[in-house]
């Protein structure tokens, strides 16, 4: 929901006529195939420009050098990692998937809601793991805070946001943020939920951080990890594509046991879970896709 | 639904004058998607499309369109073919076949959001025959395009309740058939089948529209009718349904109608179905834009 790629925040250039080199095509499919990022074939461009940067500063003459590099060399995934480095950024913005919210505040909750009626203890858990500079967990709570006089009203929310860089969870705690981080973010959102700091910074207010716990943790800590118990919503997003295959599936494997019956998993928009685990069952809703682990009313655990 | 109510919807489809006349390439420029090759296809599209000069213009004007980036725009369907590939001019001039045979300004439904959702549809449905190495992908094709007819029926011949239904499915943001069913008590499936039935498209086609939201009732070719349904289901949740938002979560794995397709297709079983969404986000925009060309921009809905 937050950490974008730079495909995803980049404006959609103007359609070029020249055809594209074939060879970015299949630098897509490998990234796709390695880390589970899909570009589309409108944004192949952004693909090749940051080959094009690789290039350059590896001073290789063709894409298929470049290619060659990424495939047959000895240091092809470290290559891969600089390229992932290229396309995506850890740039961040607040409200970065609308559809994702639309799932979660129109279909998901209710769901969640009837699920845990009978339960005495009201209480719902999100992890924003991978939390980055926090734009992610804070654009969760305000949407919480909207639902939490309606579908919420007696709920108890929680929100841990963990991430691996001690920096950024400093950044995360402060909760200020500039115009590019706020640029799709409504007046609505901004007038209820932020102090402005200066003319060109804006501070979430106290009651919405209130909602959340920062703290720093690795994915790959698998002590940490089994403390995590409990989470109705998991995001990480954008964080696995730097993960190799094990890791990634071990990492994945915790969120699936963390989850509650009836949880839901989200990734970035562009990434997959690919086959890397059997139990979720994909799920869209529209414009999103979500992982979920099946309640035990549904009968299809 | 009963057999009497059934028999009065087709009843009145069959007594109504303004039930869409069928354009008379439609159905051969149909059976020309499937059999022969495309060598001999170009040559019998063009004999076929000179017979209706409104349609070869229309399908001239959308091939130059900036849409398809041709720096000449065609002269002659022959041109079109070569610049833009056999399947596109088929896509094109299918759709201004259907379009004409709806009059403007009959439409409750949105004409632009009810051709991209059906040119999605039949779209997804020839992608899923690729993968599952489904002889006949042009059919599927078909299924997907006609599988909504019903909506059509419904905007021209009982267009007060259908309003009504639509309202009620905006408002619940609901599914349509839903809609349809609380507020009418029939769907555009049967509708859809009685106009089937009256243009005398052939037996599967007619199933798939009859029970597309219905596949257990399904007696013939279930295979299509599973996969039209999978593909309908996929479009309305990646921006191609029906211009509005459906609180809805769709789980196509667990649907029956993958084990329906499963059970004739094991290929299904290797399908990334992530990035098989991925592909379809690709093509959106390029339905909208022909759609827009053809049709006009949808109305924003309020």
């Amino acid at each position: 929901m937050t950490v974008s790629t730079r495909t995803a925040t980049t404006p959609l250039a103007p359609k070029v006529s020249e055809p594209i080199d074939p060879i970015f095509r299949q630098i897509r499919d490998l990234v796709y195939k390695v880390c589970g990022i899909f570009q589309l074939e409108e944004k192949l461009y952004l693909m090749a420009d940051a080959c094009g940067r690789r290039m350059k500063v590896l001073e290789l003459r063709s894409s298929r050098e470049y290619w060659d590099r990424l495939t047959a060399h000895a240091s092809r995934e470290a290559e891969l990692r600089q390229l992932l480095n290229e396309v995506t950024i850890g740039e961040t913005c607040l409200f970065r998937s609308q559809p994702q919210l639309d799932a979660l505040r129109k279909v998901i909750l209710p769901e969640i809601v009837a699920e845990k009626a009978n339960q005495v203890m009201k209480r719902l858990r999100v992890w924003s793991a991978g939390c980055s500079t926090g734009e992610e967990s804070y654009t969760l709570a305000m949407n919480m805070l909207e639902e939490s006089e309606l579908l919420l009203k007696g709920w108890t929310v929680e929100i841990v946001a963990t991430d691996l860089n001690d920096r950024s969870v400093e950044t995360a705690k402060a909760g200020i943020y500039g115009d590019y981080a706020l640029r799709t973010t409504t007046d609505y959102f901004k007038r209820k939920y932020f102090s402005p700091v200066d003319e060109k910074k804006l501070q979430v207010r106290p009651e919405v951080k209130k909602l959340i716990t920062f703290s720093r943790l690795n994915l790959q800590d698998d002590s940490k990890m089994l403390f995590m118990k409990g989470m109705d919503l998991v995001f990480c997003c954008n964080v696995l594509i730097y993960f190799d295959g094990p890791s990634k599936s071990k990492v994945i494997d915790h969120f699936f046991s963390n989850l509650n019956f009836g949880g839901y998993f989200f990734l970035g928009t562009s990434e997959s879970l690919m086959k890397l685990n059997d139990k979720f069952h994909l799920v869209h809703f529209p414009g999103a896709i979500a992982y979920w682990k099946p309640s035990l009313s549904s009968g299809k655990l | 639904m009963t057999t009497s109510f059934t028999a009065a919807i087709r009843e009145r489809v069959q007594r109504i004058d303004s039930t869409p006349a069928m354009p008379a390439v439609f159905l051969p420029l149909l059976n020309l998607l499937s059999g022969s090759t495309d060598e001999v296809k170009v040559d019998e599209v063009v004999r076929l499309v000179s017979y209706d000069n409104t349609i070869a213009a229309q399908c001239l004007r959308v091939a130059g369109s900036p849409l398809f980036g041709l720096v000449q725009p065609p002269k002659s369907i022959k041109g079109a073919v070569i610049s833009l590939g056999l399947r596109r001019v088929e896509t094109i001039l299918l759709t201004c076949c259907l379009g004409q045979a709806f009059p403007a300004g009959k439409w409750v439904l949105d004409p632009a959001v009810f051709w991209r959702h059906s040119l999605g549809c039949a779209m997804v449905c020839r992608k899923f025959s690729e993968k599952l190495a489904v002889a006949d992908g042009e059919n599927a094709y078909m299924a997907g395009l006609l599988h909504d007819i019903g909506f059509m029926v419904n905007c021209l011949v009982f267009s007060k309740e259908f309003a009504a239904a639509m309202e009620h499915a905006y408002q619940q943001e609901i599914p349509l058939h839903e809609a349809e069913c609380a507020t009418m008590g029939f769907t555009h499936c049967e509708s859809g089948r009685a106009l089937a039935e009256k243009w005398k498209l052939a037996d599967d086609i007619i199933e798939v529209i009859a029970y597309h939201h219905a596949i257990a009732q399904s007696q013939k070719a279930q295979p299509l009718v599973a996969l039209v349904h999978l593909s309908d289901l996929l479009c309305r949740m990646r921006g191609l349904g029906y211009g509005y938002y459906e609180r809805h979560k769709v789980d196509l794995i667990s649907d029956p109608a993958w084990a329906i397709l499963l059970k004739e297709h094991r290929d299904l079983e290797g399908v990334d179905l992530v990035r098989f969404t991925f592909e379809l986000d690709e093509a959106v925009e390029e339905i909208h834009a022909l759609v827009s060309t053809v049709f006009g921009s949808a109305r924003a809905r309020t």
